[in-house]
């Protein structure tokens, strides 16, 4: 069961998360602030406590590469990244999802350039938004360490067989000490059952890995991946029931908060849903009708769950950590075309903000909610608000 | 839709013969006689040898907007005479139009091949790329041909195509045209007349659900399955009586298809020979001769 | 004639480990110098490919022609994955109870090696992985048309270095891939030729003994970039060797051994004017080339003389 609670910081316990998992191949290159995830799992190979193979690549790019080739002999590989480190293995991350390895990787969410900057912002997962990958946001180091273990038997399961992505913000999340709670070998052992891919390369049973395909098979070959992808939902949603009977901490595609009663609705995504949770604390005890909704599964997107969160709200408000320069912000895009075939859909304001480490302190959040609402009455919603941003 | 005045046509050749260039020359005469055209490829990884496609769309009124492949061409032309009884060259072929065919075949011969209600055209192109360029690339030469019969395009627009794209070599590729224009025979088929019935390879290809997870392939080495010996335009003949028995045919041969037999002799499998002839310029007593296909 | 072993084309296995029907070039030497390299490595092996002509004409879905486990993922990564292989096939051994032992082997053309995936090759060598690593060099890109790469020879006219009045085509010297691998101080480096199938075979079997990494760079000709008749694939690359363009070596730890020493190399015209890629230079370009030629092959030639010394 649950063994006792302790300190740490949110890296280290993904490093340990990684290390309960047993990871075979570990490939990895150092970037803002992702840093400390692989720093702690090169010290446990070092020091016999993890038995893997660390292989510090010379790029991101191999990094992923790299785990690839694991990924395909049938060992379990992890690596992590943020950032520019995430945009250079973009290349090779859709050829982990159409190949079927699964890899796990933890994104440090970080913005980017330019100008250069390394604090949060969720710009860089928003990019590979359509690589194939599940992905999956957490809000704190506790909800890290659990997507992670998580996430292992996600993309391993025989019927998903997807590479996933555990994202959770760079700094606000990554470098914080916060109290947790770990599983012991055991229980992980016994959650987590060994990899094994039906077709991984061995001179026993040759196979081609990466042919190509003209036009007569590339539409089918990209049904397939995005079927397995949709239909991966299922096996999220068993473990983490599974998750939560054993840890006592269950996980949601939607997450909701204080949103029973709700006219209007916040959607957050990532550490700041923290920070709106105090905003909608306050905001109700003053007798403001405001909930919050957090979207923790971001691919495959939840339709069925975004709708049922939002249908009833007479407003709703998407806070975008990450721009999309010259279109709408990418999650409230993205819901909006959710409710768009409901009849009495709830009015949607966008707002971007948080870029770049840009704090949204709960204070701020009561501000923003409000900007949003009177948008909302003046009629002029349909603009994305930037906010925060000095006029 | 395609208006009623565009004229389709599909080029057939082997990668390497030219193909994409008849169609370039036929859409640049077209242009510059004030039509409208279009001239394109079949976009692919197709090698040399390999039998490649190429389009065209030709309108003396309309622009043409469909960039479609060319499915019920009015006009096919065949640039390699090998091509006739490997692939079915009257795919989709329109009730009166053209087959324009290099070979060396009689018209007559020709015609038990087809059924249908086609008109024929039969050129040796390949004599007379041989004879007035040195070298068997028919693809200018068939211009002549096209020109005959269809009219599609006029030789003297065809002929400043000709000197913008070869400059000095403008003038024998010319000359191999108008040869090629003069001596083309034309004939017609009929429904009903073919000697030979010929069957065709049919792809039958996974539905998406069927497909292996990340698209592997499991049935190691199938492309066995697939027929490389159509690329050739010449096999190899082996003299038994020089073969010493060496092998050095086998182990030069990038097809990995020329074997020792039982009586110790070698030969190439023709389903794979694509004919490159390296067989015969390497074997040591050059017991080896490279045989045009018929 | 009775003794047929006495042949030596005989000795080789008849096993093959890619099959007929693959999409190559008639007369594609590349081919051919992959072939040998399979029949050396065998079947315990496992192969990362990288994007290119090879790729291209063996893996058409729902068909390949490869025999051995094989992957491709992208172009400038063939090393990259092959070390994660490597190293995940020694995870398995030590924690996994895996046993089989496998030669993880990397290959690529010349771009996918000396362009644009020169940084991960590096980068796998520089960290030891056991593994090999395959140049098939072409000499240009020829799976996308013939256009330059910086192992496309000084002189030679491709489609991105076309010679024309202004220009005489590739205007630079080739990349020494050979010499750039064994700076990174690796056992066994080897240079050889597509149309030398004994020295193919023999230098991959050395490598496959070598615990760490190994890198054979081989001149593999291709007819159709080099516009040169289909049936010359051979003897092209024998004159590339003849005429000292090529000299093929081994740098055994950082020991040079020229494998054959010619006493008189013929002429370099021998072998430019066989091909239309050099069809358009003039005197004074030979005689450049033929001087260049020269030197390096005679640089070889004292590092492998250096050697004897000692």
């Amino acid at each position: 069961m649950t063994a006792k609670r302790i300190g740490i910081e949110s890296s280290l316990a993904v490093a340990e998360a990684v290390r309960l998992a047993n990871v075979d191949v570990i490939a990895a290159y150092p970037i803002t602030p992702q840093t400390h995830i692989v720093e702690g799992l090169a010290e446990m190979v070092a020091n016999g406590h993890l038995d893997a193979e660390y292989i510090p690549v010379e790029s991101e790019h191999s990094a992923m590469s790299s785990c690839l080739g694991a990924s395909a002999v049938g060992a379990r590989a992890f690596t992590a990244t943020a950032s520019q480190g995430l945009i250079l293995m973009h290349e090779v991350l859709l050829v982990a999802a159409s190949l079927r390895l699964p890899v796990v990787m933890a994104v440090t969410n970080r913005a980017l350039s330019g100008p250069l900057n390394i604090w949060g912002d969720h710009s860089d997962v928003m990019i590979a938004r359509d690589a194939g990958w599940i992905q999956i946001f957490a809000e704190n180091g506790q909800q890290a360490f659990d997507q992670t273990l998580c996430a292992f038997r996600i993309a391993e399961h025989q019927d998903v067989l997807l590479p996933v992505i555990i994202n959770f913000d760079g700094f606000h999340v990554s470098h914080v000490i916060e109290p947790m709670h770990f599983l012991d070998q055991k229980t992980v052992d016994e959650f987590l059952p060994p990899y094994r891919h039906p077709h991984a390369l061995d001179p026993d049973k040759p196979v081609t890995m990466g042919g190509f395909a003209m036009p007569n098979m590339y539409t089918e070959g990209r049904k397939s991946l995005d079927t397995a992808l949709r239909e991966s939902k299922k096996v999220i949603l068993d473990t983490w029931k599974q998750f939560g009977d054993i840890a006592g901490r269950y996980y949601k595609p939607v997450e909701k908060y204080q949103a029973e009663n709700a006219d209007t609705l916040l959607v957050t995504v990532g550490s700041y849903s923290e920070n709106a949770m105090d905003a909608v604390d306050k905001m109700q005890a003053e007798g403001k009708k405001v909930g919050l909704v957090r979207v923790r599964l971001w691919r495959p997107f939840p339709y069925k769950e975004i709708i049922e969160a939002l249908s009833g709200a007479t407003n709703v408000i998407v806070l975008d950590r990450a721009i999309s320069l010259g279109g709408p912000a990418p999650v409230c895009s993205e819901i909006r075309a959710a409710l768009y075939s409901l009849k009495d859909r709830p009015q949607v304001v966008s707002i971007v903000g948080g870029l770049g480490g840009r704090d949204i302190s709960p204070a701020n959040f009561e501000k923003l909610i409000a900007t949003a609402l009177d948008k909302i009455k003046t009629g002029d919603a349909a603009e994305t608000i930037m906010f925060g941003v000095r006029e | 839709m395609k208006r009623e005045d565009t004229i389709e046509i599909r080029w057939h050749g082997r990668g390497g013969q030219g193909a994409v260039t008849s169609a370039e020359l036929t859409a640049l005469s077209a242009i510059h006689e004030n039509k409208f055209a279009q001239a394109f490829p079949s976009f692919g990884p197709e090698r040399r040898g390999a039998p490649v496609l190429a389009f065209n769309r030709i309108s003396a009124e309309h622009p043409i907007r469909v960039r479609s492949s060319v499915i019920k061409p009015d006009i096919v032309v065949v640039l390699d005479p090998g091509l006739v009884t490997l692939i079915n060259v009257v795919d989709g072929l329109k009730p009166g139009g053209w087959l324009i065919v290099n070979s060396t075949r009689s018209i007559d011969d020709l015609q038990s091949e087809f059924s249908g209600d086609w008109k024929l055209a039969v050129v040796d192109a390949s004599s007379i790329a041989r004879e007035l360029l040195r070298v068997n690339i028919v693809n200018t030469t068939m211009l002549g041909a096209l020109i005959k019969t269809t009219g599609v395009i006029n030789i003297d627009s065809l002929k400043e195509q000709l000197e913008v794209k070869f400059g000095a070599r403008a003038k024998a590729n010319l000359e191999a045209c108008r040869k090629a224009f003069a001596t083309t025979v034309i004939s017609s088929i009929k429904t009903g007349g073919q000697k030979k019935v010929r069957t065709f390879a049919v792809e039958n290809l996974a539905k998406w659900s069927e497909l292996p997870v990340g698209c592997v392939v499991t049935d190691v080495g199938n492309t066995k399955q697939f027929c490389t010996g159509d690329w050739k335009a010449q096999h190899p003949v082996w003299n038994d009586s020089k073969c010493i028995k060496c092998g050095i045919c086998s182990l030069f041969c990038p097809e990995f298809c020329i074997s020792q037999q039982k009586d110790g002799y070698f030969r190439a499998n023709e389903f794979y020979c694509k004919g490159c002839g390296i067989c015969a310029q390497e074997c040591w007593t050059q017991c080896i001769t490279m045989v045009e296909e018929a | 004639m009775e003794t047929l072993s006495i042949y030596a084309p005989k000795l080789i296995t008849s096993r093959e480990y890619i099959a007929s029907g693959h999409r190559a070039c008639s007369g594609c030497g590349e081919v051919l110098a992959m072939r040998y390299v399979c029949k050396a490595l065998g079947r315990n092996t496992i192969i990362s490919n990288a994007t290119g002509c090879m790729e291209i004409i063996s893996t058409p879905l729902p068909q390949t022609a490869w025999e051995v486990p094989w992957i491709h993922t992208l172009f400038e990564n063939a090393s990259a994955v092959a070390s994660g292989i490597e190293c995940g096939l020694k995870a398995l051994k030590r924690k996994h109870g895996y046993t089989r032992e496998v030669k993880v082997v990397a290959m690529g053309g010349d771009g996918a090696t000396a362009d644009i995936g020169l940084q991960s090759l590096s980068g796998a060598m520089e960290r030891g992985h056991d593994f090999i690593y395959v140049c098939y060099d072409n000499e240009a890109y020829m799976n996308t048309g013939i256009q330059r790469s910086s192992e496309t020879p000084f002189g030679a006219s491709t489609t991105t270095a076309p010679s024309g009045k202004a220009s005489m085509g590739q205007h630079t010297w080739q990349k020494n891939m050979a010499a750039i691998a064994a700076a990174h101080e690796i056992q066994y480096v080897a240079t050889s030729c597509s149309s030398y199938p004994f020295d193919i075979m023999t230098k991959v079997e050395k490598a496959i003994k070598i615990k760490g990494p190994s890198y054979i760079h081989i001149l593999s000709v291709c007819p159709t970039g080099w516009r040169c008749p289909s049936n010359s694939t051979i003897k092209m690359g024998r004159l590339a060797v003849e005429t000292g363009i090529f000299p093929m070596y081994e740098i055994e730890n950082g020991k040079y051994t020229l494998n054959i020493d010619l006493p008189k190399l013929r002429p370099v015209e021998d072998y430019l004017k066989l091909q239309g890629r050099f069809r358009h230079l003039d005197k004074d370009n030979t005689a450049e080339i033929q001087e260049k030629v020269l030197d390096e092959y005679n640089k070889v030639k004292r590092l492998a003389a250096g050697n004897k010394a000692k």
